[in-house]
């Protein structure tokens, strides 16, 4: 695992995926909306970044314009140098719901992308299961995803956002629809398989916990319109195991997150439910 | 897709085979129910008619229904034949205008303006009422019955079938269109089979539609057809033979509700199945 690099200081790399500036304003039939004021942020070639922020902030919407799904309205969006204008093969998405196609075996879903790209099935096929292997799935593969768990489903959406070996994982809260102790298993198998398959990933999270376990850095995006607040380094060893989560270091950046988040909110820090932020998932909402 | 589901993975097998259970005896009742009450049906309009001495004319037994079914088959065959072909030329043409007005009115926001009021507009004509128009204008050959019969039957199809198109999730159209997916692969890969068990929906309205504008059309003109012999029996009041043809006429029903249901289960296979 190479050690993670803040990309600003990356030593003469390049960063994979480069968002300077960039302004989305939707226009509505109503008033315009102002997703994104000004968000500036780099990935470093093999880093996990976390997006955090209160609902509404526009984090999805900087995850779709990451993807080439929307275009800014200001700004620029590179990858690996060159600018996003249309998504590219070499993405992964996975969203809060599986969104897995209901008359398809696991197995066929996973593999939807080789068809969608085009590739030849046969030589992707072991790579599926594989897959499927890594996350606990080998005696499901021929199961429909009606006869599967959520957590099951969602691990399905894993390998199917792998299958074509992208290079860039985008997650847009692909855990929140879980209950907290399957969320909590997802995370180890998440880091787990990146130690496996090595991807950039950019992930968003309502869950501070979440955030400061998986990633090296977090970023932290609020005010209104938005911009980015906090762009804070994970400073904890890999592999991660949840024997961190114990640490003191782990609770004091929690904190600092937390705080960072609520001022973006414009809510006194007092006045919020502290306890349940701190501890029970950390979900903000 | 609901997300809560069971648990644990061998909790949602359980789950799983304790449903097919509970299936297997539900259909056992869901088959020996209906079939019971109209064996009972049957007999008490049996038994009404012999120990009350209905005149045939009024109301013919079912055992003579049957019997005349038996001794002229010739006859009904000869008539069921065409009003069958018709009906399924008419249901053929609906669903396929059906599905490709859908396909217009999902691909393009102009024509789904211009056209789904008019649509819903449309149906509120009571169509049967526009049954002799079609004689004027396209004459007294089997065309005019297999319009009237397109005519009445399209519109289920239409709704049911840009419904299922509109149904496709949100997140899965843009995980499409992030791996690169033109719209001809989104529409064969996801948007169509999405949208098949409506568009079967549909189809199920469609082709019992697809009927009565055939035996309509066979009522106001036409030389041969189980709508002509009904409307000759009831002239001559041979009331049994206008009954036997009923009879026939909900076997092809049948038949022919059968075949789609079919083409469905088949539909389903295939695309469960890996395609590639
Ligand atoms: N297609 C759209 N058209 C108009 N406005 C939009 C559109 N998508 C998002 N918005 C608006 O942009 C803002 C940011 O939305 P976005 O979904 O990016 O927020 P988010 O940070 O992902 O929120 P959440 O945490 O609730 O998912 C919101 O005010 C939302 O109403
Ligand atoms: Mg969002």
């Amino acid at each position: 695992m190479p050690q993670p690099t803040n990309a600003t200081a990356a030593a003469g790399e390049s960063p994979l995926v480069s968002v300077s500036k960039v302004q989305k304003t939707y226009l509505t039939r109503q008033a315009p909306v102002h997703a994104v004021a000004s968000a500036s942020l780099d990935v470093a070639r093999g880093e996990f970044v976390s997006l955090l922020g209160p609902s509404g902030c526009g984090k999805s919407t900087l995850l779709m314009m990451i993807a080439g799904l929307e275009a800014p309205t200001g700004g620029l969006i590179t990858l690996a140098g060159s600018e996003v204008k249309k998504p590219r093969r070499d993405i992964g998405i996975i969203f809060q719901d599986a969104t897995l196609l209901p008359w398809k075996s696991a197995l066929d879903n996973v593999l939807f992308p080789i068809r969608i790209l085009k590739l030849p099935m046969e030589s992707y096929r072991q790579r599926a299961r594989d897959l499927l292997a890594m996350v606990g799935l080998t005696d499901f593969e021929n199961k429909k995803p009606s006869e599967l768990s959520g957590g099951m489903r969602q691990r399905v959406a894993i390998c199917r956002a792998l299958i074509h070996d992208p290079e860039i994982l985008l997650m847009d809260e692909p855990f929140s629809a879980l209950d907290a102790i399957t969320r909590d298993q997802m995370n180890v198998a998440l880091s787990e398989i990146l130690e496996t398959y090595k991807k950039t990933v950019i992930f968003v999270t309502h869950s501070i916990r979440e955030a400061a376990f998986l990633s090296d850095r977090v970023v932290v995006m609020g005010g209104r319109p938005s911009t980015i607040v906090l762009d804070m380094k994970m400073p904890f060893p890999r592999p991660r195991r949840f024997e961190i989560e114990e640490t003191a270091e782990f609770t004091s950046v929690c904190r600092k997150l937390r705080l960072t988040i609520e001022e973006a909110h414009g809510h006194p820090p007092a006045a919020s439910n502290a306890s349940s932020a701190s501890r029970g998932g950390g979900v903000i909402e | 897709m609901a997300t809560t589901g069971v648990g644990t993975e061998t909790g949602a097998v359980i789950a799983g085979s304790a449903a097919a259970d509970r299936g297997g005896l539900s259909n056992l009742r869901s088959i020996s129910l209906p079939l019971g009450l109209a064996f009972l049906v049957l007999a008490g309009w049996q038994l009404a008619v012999t120990i009350g001495h209905i005149a045939p004319v009024i109301l013919p037994s079912p055992i003579s229904i049957v019997r005349y079914i038996i001794d002229r088959y010739d006859i009904l065959l000869m008539h069921a034949i065409p009003t069958t072909l018709e009906s399924a030329v008419g249901f053929i043409l609906a669903t396929l205008l059906g599905v490709a007005l859908a396909i217009i009115i999902t691909y393009s926001k102009v024509a789904r303006e211009a056209l789904y009021p008019n649509l819903v507009f449309f149906q509120l004509i009571p169509k049967i009422a526009l049954a002799p128009l079609f004689i004027i204008w396209l004459g007294i050959g089997s065309q005019s019955r297999i319009a009237f019969s397109v005519f009445i039957a399209f519109f289920p199809v239409v709704i049911a079938t840009t419904a299922g198109f509109m149904s496709v999730d949100r997140s899965m159209l843009r995980l499409c269109r992030a791996l690169t997916a033109s719209e001809w692969q989104i529409f064969t890969s996801v948007r169509f089979p999405s949208a098949l068990p409506y568009i079967f929906s549909g189809m199920k309205i469609a082709i019992t539609l697809a009927i009565i504008g055939v035996i309509i059309g066979e009522f106001i003109t036409a030389q041969a057809g189980l709508g002509y012999l009904i409307i000759f029996a009831t002239a001559r009041a041979d009331t049994e033979v206008s009954m036997a043809a009923i009879v026939v006429l909900c076997v092809c029903g049948l038949l022919l509700y059968g075949i789609v249901a079919l083409g469905e289960w088949i539909a389903n296979k295939f695309y469960a199945a890996d395609t590639e």
